[in-house]
């Protein structure tokens, strides 16, 4: 078997999968499970949507056996329908995918600013959520990398930790599993809504895919995106029953974007809270730099191609990073923050965010079924069991979850409609359509200029006539 | 499909390029890596030593334990390391493959970037 001097272990490929999940928001999405299903049974919709998340993971882990490069769900698409449409989903799930920073650093402003009080509320959550920001977009802008052991240590910690302190809450409060099943609120429609929600909680995991250029063994990727979902299965379904348990009917109520700190405050005072203030920084910068340096690589290998503008393949004359795609990820992601800071409308970048990656986990079961159609005998370290069935099955599953989600509307907890969901269609359609437009329109202009640039440049190599560079 | 000797040529030109461009040699001053890179088609390994950015020396073979595997055809090799291709291209392709975390990924792409830019 081919070696490499640094190969990644298995242990960091489940802690960088469970990691890019475990984000800040996923407390929110947590409540939101629990106040949709009856409460103490808001872990029905979690190992629903969990065992979703698995069907996806294998369809993945099939793709990823196949194609084991960075530039994976483009690839995957690419030799499934062609360039185009891999142009096209690849733009829609990487702009609208970091578009989840809008939340992301709009909770953790709140969370800090309740945790510490600078001078005032508004101008404290500015300044966190600029801070979080610009500090992720350093790290990455010098190419400082978080090492394995360090994701490792912080990501099963993050995880340790949530599960004790959800045991605790639980064992505290207790639970009322009777109530709960006699609420009304458990019903099938209930849970399978949640469940669509649930899917938010495991965003990210498939972010993973890129590693396995950094593994020797493509079946280890597989193998970590199943784990970290085990584990974030247990975890969830701890945490959700715990915040709904740990909360007073009136912090339920509140539609606070921070219950985990309150479920701190009630459990442990001022300790609490700074230990959930430090969880979410983790967990939060962890997600977003993962996501930036992911998206910031992608962004670049597409302007290296043609696809975007030329500008976007800048490197960092000292540290050889993309600079330039990174700085304009960041811009897109502060300005989306600054509206989520301005409307308070959080909760749409999350039902957003679930609404992708089911489109996305369709997309990717559709894939397997058409690459083993288009390449019946080609080899696979890793095949998904049982045929054809379980990718039709996480197909229907998730595009019923995708409508699910277009046709409810976001409540808070007395039931009043924060905004209708088919918005987030609209907003999802529209944004599609832009990417098609740009592809069909604007990339073929690129493409031709290069090509005629290419046309004029004379070959190198020796022995070879002149005439359009190969690949260019 | 390009012979071991036009291969080496072309690695010979590829470090002349590489050791002679002041701003490339900036950029990789940190980045010191032993790469193999392998010809699928003729079955071919070469072996290519980057010491502080500079192309130290390469040869036939596969030597040592490597921190980046580039593996594609032989005329991909042979077109890259003449600067007649865009290994971005060919990588989003998947007819390159690279074993490396993505920063190598990027570096090794940029040399070819800022050698010929216009590719």
């Amino acid at each position: 078997m081919t070696q490499l001097k640094k190969v990644l272990k298995l242990r960091t490929v489940v802690s960088s999968s469970a990691g890019m999940a475990l984000a800040t928001s996923s407390y929110i999405a947590a409540l939101q499970i629990a106040t949709l299903v009856a409460g103490e049974l808001a872990w029905v919709s979690v190992l629903v949507a969990g065992v979703c998340c698995l069907l996806s993971a294998m369809c993945f882990s099939e793709l990823t056996s196949q194609y084991p490069s960075a530039a994976g769900i483009k690839l995957f698409i690419q030799n499934a329908w062609g360039e185009k449409l891999a142009i096209i989903i690849g733009m829609f799930y990487v702009v609208l995918g970091i578009s989840m920073v809008g939340a992301e650093s709009f909770v953790l402003s709140k969370v800090m600013t309740d945790s510490l009080t600078m001078i005032n509320p508004e101008v404290d959550r500015a300044v966190w959520l600029s801070v979080f920001i610009l500090f992720v977009a350093y790290l990455n802008y010098r190419g400082v990398k978080i090492a394995g052991t360090a994701e490792d240590i912080m990501t099963f910690a993050m995880l340790l930790l949530l599960a004790l302190v959800s045991v605790y809450a639980i064992s505290r409060a207790g639970v009322d599993l009777r109530g709960a099943f006699g609420s009304g609120r458990f019903t099938l429609s209930t849970v399978l809504s949640a469940a669509g929600l649930g899917v938010f909680l495991f965003v990210g995991f498939e972010w993973v895919t890129p590693l396995a250029e950094e593994t020797t063994d493509y079946r280890m990727i597989g193998r970590g995106m199943l784990i970290a979902i085990g584990l974030l299965c247990v975890v969830y379904s701890l945490f959700s029953v715990a915040v709904w348990v740990g909360l007073t009917p009136e912090q339920r109520a509140s539609g606070t974007p921070i219950p985990h700190i309150l479920l701190g405050r009630n459990l442990f005072g001022t300790t609490g809270v700074l230990l959930f203030a430090c969880l979410s920084v983790l967990a939060s910068v962890t997600s977003f730099n993962a996501g930036l340096l992911n998206t910031s690589r992608f962004t670049y290998a597409m302007a290296r191609d043609h696809v975007l503008p030329g500008v976007f393949s800048k490197l960092h004359p000292d540290h050889a990073t993309p600079w330039v795609a990174i700085l304009a990820l960041v811009a897109y992601a502060l300005v989306l923050s600054v509206i989520i800071f301005i409307t308070g409308q959080y909760l749409f970048i999350i039902m957003l965010a679930a609404a992708l990656e089911c489109f996305i986990y369709v997309v990717m079961a559709v894939c397997v079924l058409r690459l083993r159609k288009k390449f019946p005998g080609r080899a696979t370290d890793f095949r998904v069991p049982l045929g054809p069935v379980l990718p039709v099955v996480a197909a229907v599953i998730f595009g019923g979850l995708l409508v699910g989600i277009f046709l409810g509307a976001t409540t808070d907890h007395s039931g009043t409609v924060l905004f209708q969901n088919y918005l987030v269609a609209v907003v999802m359609g529209a944004f599609f359509l832009l990417c098609t437009l740009y592809t069909l329109l604007v990339v073929p202009v690129f493409k031709k200029k290069a090509a005629l640039k290419a046309a004029t440049r004379t070959k190198r190599r020796p022995g070879r006539d002149q005439g359009a560079v190969p690949g260019a | 499909m390009a012979t071991k000797d036009e291969i080496l040529e072309a690695l010979a030109d590829y470090q002349v390029q590489c050791n002679g461009n002041a701003r490339l040699r900036r950029m990789q001053r940190d980045w010191s890596r032993l790469i193999h890179f392998f010809a699928e088609d003729t079955g071919d390994h070469f072996t290519m030593d980057v010491v502080k950015g500079e192309i130290t020396g390469f040869e036939a073979g596969a030597r040592s334990v490597p921190d980046i595997i580039v593996t594609t055809v032989s005329e991909n090799l042979c077109d890259m390391f003449w600067g007649d291709l865009n290994p971005s291209r060919k990588y989003l392709d998947g007819e390159i493959r690279v074993k490396a975390s993505q920063e190598d990924v990027v570096r090794l792409d940029a040399i070819t970037m800022i050698i010929w830019p216009d590719v």
